[in-house]
């Protein structure tokens, strides 16, 4: 089907976009705040510190300024910089958009909100960032976010509508954050995951949840129907099912973390009623710890 | 038809569906309500769970209750419930409706015919012909009504066209014009009865029940007619007397008088004992009011037995006795002027005085005895009085006899004496019989009355004519003349014993009583003359012109009417005097109607026909229905709103439905053209008056709540008279005249206060309603301080006498308020010039009616000084809280005469000038003046 980008289409577009990036600048900024460089030695342009000279050091490291200043002989030593590169995903499958209250966004709101605030933030730190499967090659620079933006509305991202990760080949070292609802069998999340890690590739999984669906807050006869087509299912007694239904989401849980855990990945959790901030900050530190590695 | 109570059901069978409930009961309980819907992502989670017991999904016990309701409710409704059903016409054959229509229907006339028209709609359903017989004789001007079969459409015409009669009811001839119509038997008889007894009661029936079967329809005995019987005239009251059919319980009723403008001037109230018949009372008014009086009715019943017209006979006319009171001279009791007043005292309203104090007053009458006799001055005014109307009866003796004067109907034979000696009598004459002609004739002649000396005419062509009454030897006694339009009157001998006796017989008092009725006109009661008709009643008790064909009365008809259609009730008599013929006494006492034969069916008069309740019980399944909707929606999740958003709804809903009914009556006075707000500026002086800085230690401290109350809003105050019934009307008219402030202007009173004179200070109110009224004490003296300080301080004491100015402001005082006020500092007061404030205060008006219209005010003569001008007393007359005085229904308490509801109006416009002048003193006379003061002040 050929869509004509119509007057209204675009003003649409146009219109909705910036109040998502600026979502996701407000949650960055207030995230940043807390965060302030890699604060270890390593690689990179920014002076860090002056060490004295220790047996092994390269010779031309050497500061023969400072040295000459005093008796000791000192190293100079440079803040880590090394930019690494970042693969970013979000689940954009009909399932995700759902919301359970007025006050609560829907799952892919939240998500993409998430995706463009880390982004933000990388940039910043001057990683380079890209999204999974759009083709691109990781870019830093002020405007990524909003090529992000404009990538994410389109469909020309390889698995844009699909609920599960593509598996596209990465280089080693790269970073890959996955973020949905990852309700799928936990075999085909496996699959992917271990696809990265295979290729040394480090990854983070972010789990969006509703409320709704954490808690499972209907009553009797209700006849619940999925928003991928998976067919209906009534259940004559909600409140009868709910813990069995607890279980099952555990299991989910923990079997994402198990994942995760074997692979060296992280996994966290979160709800669309909570505030995305603690969310991204918590994300922005293990993807820093995970750098320290 | 299946009938429970005021309940039945045409289509009885219907309720037998009410047996298949428990099998719906049953199926709801089983059939689980639809799912709510729901989408949720994580339903690959839920896939496969299932509850683990197997219980069935119950429908909630109350929707199940709302879905059994829903079907009861369609069920009844198709089983046609009819509320007050009405029984199946009974009987076979065609229905004859035997209609009462005689004076006694009048009352309940409406009602008898809407039952009868209900009558003839069932018959009409049961295919059944009408046929229509009314039991009193037609009238004159009637329409024949079709006899015979009617078909349904006619028969309602005909009972349309039916109106009572005034003269009862003849239901023997009723049955036998009946039986004479020749109508298939058997007959179903429906009698429309007026609830009264007949002579001929027992037989009509039956003969009625002859023609098939017999059903008497009877009122409730409360509401059969009353009768009001003719007032008797005592001396100075009216005695009515009311009759009633039926001993059952108290009961009280009122009369009313009114004047031929219709204007109602008097009103007293009769109270039927529990099990008595008949009921009396007086009405004591003063004369010249109670001479309004033209007719008097029982209020609230309009037919012919509960209106007496009134004739001169119950008249007290202005009597004016030429002379001086008796007590001047030695011996009172021989006086001419004590007999005069003695034998007319009790039917007239005497005054004694000379010429020029007569004439100053209105006289139907005024009588010269000897001693009195006019001078020449007062001879030419005298004359100028009789040819305007009025009648002057000149009494014979000494004086007479020895002068020479003209104003005498008769040449009087001339002689220093009246002949004495010149007359040749045996003895003292007697009286003749009177001359046909004469207003004395039909008199009776007591044997021994004899006249000793008299004053002879002059022979002449015209003195036979002009003979009114005459000794046995032909010699006039008493001589009359026409003069203009009025009489001249000369009794031929003495009013004391000096010359005659005639005095001392009660034969005087009728023919001084012929001569007041003169006063009128010549034609008085037993004259020989035939009474033409002249207004006739209507069965309503309506007067009107006679139908054609009433035949005159003939002169013995005071003691021989019966009302007929050929005779109704009215006046009779022509233009200038009238006899007035009442229904109430010529007919025979109410009974309640007697025993019936066996085999009659009797039912109750009743006001409301049967009601189709279908459609309101299908009206509420509806509802029910829709509402099951929305819960289905509801619960199945498919209703946008959730469930706490729309309960908010409802009761918004709940509250803006609340909001409409209860706002609703209150639009009609919205359309009303509101009247701008009030300048709400108030002159400082005129503020309502505040409380002393410093209590004067001789005054009773009132207690502070006391205070507050008075004071916190501004409050109408009215002074406790003492008489419930007065003060009940002062604290009505006062709440009557609040609701109008609190509508149309920003004065906002609170309740109305009574107020004692002795005990409360009058200073905490702007506007006190005082109602005069004989029995209430004069105010003592610390009272009258207490008026007075109410004055000084700016206060408003506005005064009624409630009597229509009989007796303000028309040369004499009323009583009642020379001594209430007697103690009072009262200020000199003036009738309220034209252009008083109070015209313009609010409103403009032009005159300040109440109940009554006319007269006016009196107020405080204006004074720049003291209180800016204002004046601290009004006078009026009207009866003004009266006029405000409202039923909770916004009805007035009181009707309103002449004017009516019109004037009601006025009279609230007045009260709102009224409190305006109160609250803001002459500031609208002040801003006349406005434009001159800017002016001053610009410069």
């Amino acid at each position: 089907m050929v869509v004509t980008p119509t007057l209204t289409d675009a003003a649409r577009l146009a219109s909705a976009l910036p109040p998502l990036l600026v979502a996701a600048q407000r949650v960055a900024t207030t995230v940043m705040q807390g965060v302030h460089g890699r604060r270890r030695v390593g690689q990179g342009d920014a002076f860090w510190q002056f060490r004295q000279y220790r047996p092994g050091d390269a010779i031309n490291r050497i500061d023969w300024r400072q040295t000459a200043k005093s008796r000791a002989v000192y190293v100079r030593e440079t803040e880590w910089e090394a930019a690494a590169s970042v693969w970013l995903w979000r689940d954009g499958s009909p399932s995700m958009d759902f919301s359970s209250g007025r006050s609560v966004p829907t799952k892919k709101m939240r998500a993409e909100v998430m995706l463009l605030a880390l982004a933000t933030l990388l940039v910043d730190a001057g990683e380079r960032v890209a999204l999974l499967g759009g083709g691109d090659r990781p870019a830093s620079g002020r405007g990524v976010p909003r090529r992000l933006v404009n990538a994410l509305t389109e469909s020309a991202v390889l698995g844009a509508n699909a609920s599960v990760p593509p598996q596209v080949p990465l280089p080693a070292h790269g970073h890959v954050v996955l973020i949905g609802d990852l309700l799928d069998p936990l075999e085909s999340l496996e699959a992917v995951v271990r696809h990265y890690a295979a290729h040394g590739v480090h990854g983070h999984l972010l789990q969006v949840l509703d409320p709704a669906e954490e808690d499972l807050p209907y009553d009797g006869h209700v006849k619940f129907s999925g928003l991928e087509h998976e067919g209906d299912h009534t259940i004559r007694k909600v409140e009868a099912v709910r813990d069995a239904y607890h279980a099952r989401l555990v299991a989910q849980k923990e079997g994402l973390a198990r994942i995760a855990q074997s692979v060296g990945w992280t996994w966290r959790a979160h709800r669309t009623d909570r505030p995305p901030e603690t969310a991204l900050l918590s994300l922005y530190m293990a993807m820093a710890d995970t750098g320290r590695r | 038809m299946l009938s429970l109570g005021a309940l039945a059901f045409a289509t009885p069978w219907m309720l037998s569906l009410l047996v298949a409930l428990p099998v719906i009961y049953w199926l709801l309980r089983l059939l689980p309500p639809a799912p709510k819907l729901v989408r949720f992502p994580a339903i690959r989670l839920l896939l496969g769970l299932e509850p683990p017991e197997r219980t069935p999904v119950r429908i909630p016990l109350w929707l199940l209750l709302l879905r059994l309701l829903l079907v009861t409710l369609l069920i009844v409704a198709l089983a046609r419930p009819l509320l007050n059903p009405a029984a199946e016409l009974g009987g076979q054959g065609p229905l004859v409706l035997l209609i009462d229509d005689g004076w006694a229907s009048a009352p309940n006339w409406s009602v008898m015919q809407r039952h009868a028209e209900r009558l003839t709609e069932r018959a009409e359903r049961a295919n059944r012909p009408v046929a229509i017989q009314s039991t009193a004789p037609a009238a004159l001007d009637d329409v024949q009504p079709k006899h015979g079969l009617l078909r349904p459409e006619e028969a309602r015409a005909a009972i349309r066209a039916l109106k009572p009669k005034p003269w009862p009811t003849d239901r023997a001839a009723a049955v036998a014009a009946l039986q004479k119509l020749n109508l298939p038997t058997p007959a179903h008889v429906v009698w429309l009865s007026d609830g009264l007894d007949s002579k001929d009661l027992q037989a009509a029936a039956e003969r009625a029940l002859k023609l098939g079967s017999l059903e008497v329809i009877r009122p409730e005995s409360s509401r059969i007619a009353l009768t009001l019987l003719q007032p008797e005239a005592g001396g100075r009251e009216l005695k009515v007397k009311a009759l009633r059919a039926a001993g059952d319980g108290p009961r009280r009723i009122a009369v009313q008088g009114s004047d031929d403008r219709g204007a109602i001037v008097a009103r007293t109230m009769l109270d039927f004992a529990p099990t008595a018949t008949e009921a009396a009372a007086t009405i004591d008014t003063p004369t010249e009011l109670r001479n309004r009086i033209a007719r008097l009715d029982i209020e609230g019943q309009s037919s012919a037995g509960a209106a007496v017209l009134l004739d001169e006979r119950f008249r007290r006319r202005p009597v004016g006795i030429m002379g001086e009171s008796q007590t001047a001279s030695g011996q009172p009791l021989l006086q001419e002027v004590f007999f005069l007043e003695r034998a007319l005292e009790p039917y007239a309203a005497i005054t004694i005085g000379d010429r020029t104090a007569l004439l100053g007053q209105r006289m139907a009458i005024i009588l010269v005895p000897d001693n009195a006799s006019p001078g020449s001055d007062d001879r030419a005014a005298l004359n100028d009085w009789i040819e305007k109307g009025g009648i002057l009866v000149r009494f014979a003796g000494p004086r007479l006899a020895a002068s020479e004067d003209e104003l005498v109907p008769v040449k009087l034979r001339q002689g220093d004496r009246a002949l004495g000696g010149a007359m040749s009598w045996g003895q003292p004459a007697a009286l003749a019989e009177f001359p046909a002609t004469s207003p004395f004739a039909g008199l009776t002649i007591p044997p021994d009355v004899r006249i000793q000396q008299q004053v002879l005419a002059e022979p002449g062509p015209d003195v036979g004519d002009k003979t009114w009454a005459r000794l046995t030897d032909g010699t006039p006694l008493v001589t009359g003349e026409k003069r203009g339009q009025g009489y001249l009157v000369l009794i031929h001998t003495t009013a004391n014993t000096g010359w005659s006796n005639l005095a001392l017989s009660g034969l005087f008092v009728d023919m001084l009583q012929r001569l007041v009725q003169l006063s009128r006109g010549v034609a008085g009661e037993g004259t020989a003359q035939q009474l033409k008709p002249w207004r006739a009643l209507d069965g309503f008790g309506k007067l009107g012109a006679p139908p054609l064909g009433t035949l005159p009365l003939p002169p013995d008809a005071m003691q021989t009417f019966r009302p007929r259609p050929v005779t109704p009730p009215g006046l009779y008599g022509d233009q200038s005097a009238q006899v007035a013929f009442n229904l109430g006494g010529r007919v025979d006492p109410p009974a309640v109607l007697g025993s019936l034969p066996s085999g009659v069916a009797t039912d109750r008069l009743s006001e409301e026909g049967e009601t189709d309740l279908s459609r309101w019980f299908l009206a509420a399944a509806l509802i029910l229905l829709l509402l099951d909707f929305v819960i289905a929606l509801l619960l199945r999740g498919l209703l946008p709103l959730p469930g706490r958003r729309l309960g908010r709804a409802a009761g918004a809903i709940v509250i803006a439905v609340g909001l409409a009914i209860a706002v609703s009556p209150g639009d009609v006075q919205a359309q009303q053209p509101q009247p701008k707000a009030p300048p709400t500026q108030q002159r400082p002086q005129q503020q309502p008056p505040s409380p002393p800085p410093a209590a004067t230690p001789t005054q009773p401290k009132p207690g502070d709540d006391a205070l507050l109350r008075a004071t916190l809003e501004t409050r109408l105050a009215y002074v406790i008279t003492g008489n419930r019934e007065v003060d009940e009307v002062s604290r009505a008219g006062l709440e009557g005249l609040g609701e109008i402030l609190r509508a149309r202007t920003s004065v906002e009173p609170g309740d109305p206060i009574g107020v004692d004179l002795e005990k409360d200070d009058l200073r905490l109110y702007p506007f006190v309603y005082w109602p005069i009224t004989p029995d209430q004490p004069a105010p003592s003296v610390a009272a009258a301080a207490n008026i007075d300080r109410h004055m000084k301080s700016g206060g408003i004491l506005f005064l009624d006498t409630r009597d229509q100015h009989i007796t303000l402001g028309r040369g004499g005082t009323n009583a009642d308020l020379k001594r209430l006020l007697r103690t009072v500092d009262v200020p000199p007061l003036v009738a309220m010039p034209q252009d008083h404030v109070l015209s313009k205060s609010f409103y403009l008006l032009s005159d300040m009616p109440g109940r009554w219209a006319g007269g006016r005010l009196w107020i405080e003569a204006g004074n720049g000084r003291i209180n800016d001008g204002v004046a601290a007393i009004i006078v009026g007359a009207n009866d003004y809280a009266g006029a405000w005085a409202m039923e909770s229904a916004g009805r007035g308490m009181f009707p309103v005469a002449p004017g009516g509801e019109n004037q009601r109006e006025m009279a609230f416009r007045f009260g709102v000038n009224l409190v305006m002048y109160a609250l803001t003193g002459n500031y609208k006379d002040d801003a006349v003046h406005l434009n001159d003061i800017m002016q001053r002040l610009r410069r």
